[in-house]
């Protein structure tokens, strides 16, 4: 009996610990939607508000008026589209060297690449930025792009999965005189799939919310200013007491569409994960 | 039949050399230009008086001196002790709490629903989370200071005392990054076999028990994976304190990153920029490292 009242009890504790957690969790995002609909008198008082009077829908058109969150939009999608197309191609490509062919330095290599994840990134800004100077790319998506066609993790993960495919595969197709470019492309990029959708997933996501280079590389070309950028931006573009409130209506703009998007995609996470064998190194 | 394998294996391991240099060679091409180049330009720079406006030939010889000069500036030294304590209490604090959540919420009812709540986050930009959460800690009309008035409680100061602005600052990166850490447990714990936690039970270990004596000990490649990968990701930090710390008085809250762009790209100051980031560099090497030498000291092997 004691037993029982205990498990009980630890159930109890159980849900209200995930439950309390939860709404911290949704808290930040129900406010921020609350308060998009809000005036900036009710944004602004003393006593403050969960929920609006009156939801003042008319600031989401506002906001289109006043800020081109649409050009945001179109330069995130085109930038994190072309990376992500660009890193799922070369770490294919390295991954598949990497795990099934044999050549003099591939260990060493491999270890270079693995390396190379350690670097921090505030290395290669001065560097980057004045190779990309250089190149004349400061005022066009390239310099937004090609810095980041090569992911280390991305060869890593993709390596992990390719090791995974039987050799017998490989050499049978070998032996009837398949080139090595034609079983990449038709043995391991079919059997790789799940690993690519994962790959491909992160590194938009990863691109998506990317800020610091954004923020130096558009600091001169405002045409290419991307979402988190304009986001950062907002403080500026809204900064009387009149229009402070639209700060918050434009985040919903950008933040809740990808947000559904990519909790519809989260199994893709997972799987990715388990497949590279990470969780059982 | 077997000597016609063998031979045969021979031959693919001629051929593969220059397939295998083909299929490496976009990526070889791209980390000689964005790595290799960029690691020995910086480190060049790092020893020179440059502003980026004039040839790097042209910029002065300084040696090390922005390195000594680094070491023993107050505000450099300050920077440095800001991303070590972001770094040390965001990474133990997400993944503490992280392992905690996922394993109450393994098996719990509704548990998917759960994950996609905790979750959400992760997928935000961290310039929108830094703005909402610099809503909701404003002193006198955010959401966090009228709910402690509801207890009686004095107002917090949150991202304008100097004392607790960083640590506001850690508490929003920990609650972004919950979410992330506790997909990658619950995928560990699904490779936990359950006959480990059946045959404990007939023991007679209550869940505490299982929980450090199992769950604990069979993650530990997982925790290694997220302490390894979270404390290189948490050295960098940018978006957060530079969306919520720009109030903040005396730079209480910059961290490295934050200070590399400002001495790069607002100073022009290119050498102590590249020296600077040179310097945290070397730390986290280190680092990193002794982490992985920890592990491995508690019987787990890394990456090889």
């Amino acid at each position: 009996m004691n037993k029982k009242v205990t498990k009980i009890f630890l159930e109890i504790l159980r849900y209200t610990i995930i439950v309390f957690g939860a709404f911290w969790m949704i808290l930040p995002f129900f406010w921020l939607f609350s308060a998009s609909l809000m005036t900036p008198q009710e944004l602004l008082s003393d006593t403050p508000r969960w929920l609006p009077e009156r939801p003042q829908w008319g600031n989401y058109l506002q906001v289109l008026k006043r800020v081109p969150i649409f050009t945001y939009y179109k330069n995130s999608v085109i930038v994190a589209t072309s990376v992500t197309v660009l890193v799922i191609l070369t770490s294919s490509m390295a991954g598949f060297a990497f795990a099934k062919l044999r050549f003099r330095g591939r260990r060493i290599l491999f270890s270079f690449v693995l390396s190379t994840m350690m670097f921090p990134v505030f290395i290669f800004l001065i560097p980057v930025y004045y190779l990309m100077k250089l190149f004349g790319w400061l005022n066009s998506y390239l310099s937004l792009i090609v810095p980041f066609a090569v992911s280390g993790y991305g060869i890593f993960l993709l390596r992990q999965f390719v090791m995974t495919i039987p050799d017998e595969l490989l050499d049978s197709a070998r032996l009837d005189g398949a080139k090595e470019f034609r079983i990449y492309s038709t043995i391991i990029l079919p059997l790789i799939k799940p690993a690519l959708a994962t790959l491909a997933i992160l590194t938009f996501i990863g691109q998506w919310n990317s800020f610091l280079w954004p923020l130096i590389v558009t600091s001169n070309a405002q045409k290419l200013i991307t979402l988190p950028v304009g986001i950062s931006r907002l403080s500026l573009a809204f900064s009387t007491t009149e229009t402070q409130h639209l700060i918050l209506t434009a985040l919903v703009y950008q933040v809740v569409p990808m947000v559904i998007l990519f909790l519809y995609l989260q199994r893709y996470y997972v799987k990715g994960f388990v497949l590279s064998g990470f969780s059982n190194l | 039949m077997a000597c016609k394998l063998f031979s045969s294996k021979r031959k693919s391991l001629e051929r593969n050399t220059g397939a295998g240099y083909l299929f490496l060679a976009p990526a070889l091409l791209f980390y000689s230009l964005f790595f290799i180049y960029p690691v020995i330009f910086s480190f060049i720079v790092s020893t020179k008086r440059w502003n980026m406006l004039v040839p790097l030939s042209r910029a002065r010889n300084v040696g090390f001196s922005e390195y000594s000069y680094l070491l023993k500036d107050e505000m450099f030294l300050g920077v440095l002790t800001n991303t070590l304590i972001y770094a040390l209490l965001t990474v133990s604090l997400t993944i503490t709490i992280a392992l905690i959540l996922a394993v109450l919420i393994n098996g719990a009812k509704l548990s998917v629903l759960w994950r996609f709540i905790y979750f959400a986050p992760v997928v935000t930009p961290q310039v929108a989370i830094g703005t909402i959460w610099g809503y909701l800690y404003r002193p006198n009309n955010g959401l966090l200071n009228s709910i402690l008035r509801l207890f009686g409680m004095k107002p917090v100061y949150w991202l304008t005392d100097p004392n607790v602005a960083l640590f506001s600052i850690i508490a929003t990166a920990v609650w972004a990054g919950i979410g992330g850490s506790m997909l990658i447990i619950t995928a560990g714990l699904k490779n936990i076999p359950q006959d480990y936690y059946d045959a404990a039970k007939i023991d007679g270990a209550g869940p505490f028990r299982q929980f450090f004596y199992i769950t604990v000990p069979l993650l530990s490649p997982t925790l290694l994976f997220l302490t390894a990968t979270g404390f290189i990701g948490a050295w960098q930090v940018f978006d957060l304190p530079f969306t919520m710390g720009r109030n903040a008085p005396a730079r209480s809250v910059m961290t490295v990153s934050w200070y590399v762009y400002e001495t790069a790209f607002q100073s022009l100051r290119m050498g102590r920029a590249s020296a600077g980031a040179f310097l945290l560099f070397c730390i986290i090497f280190i680092f990193t490292l002794l982490i992985l030498w920890i592990f491995k000291r508690g019987g787990i092997k890394g990456y090889e």
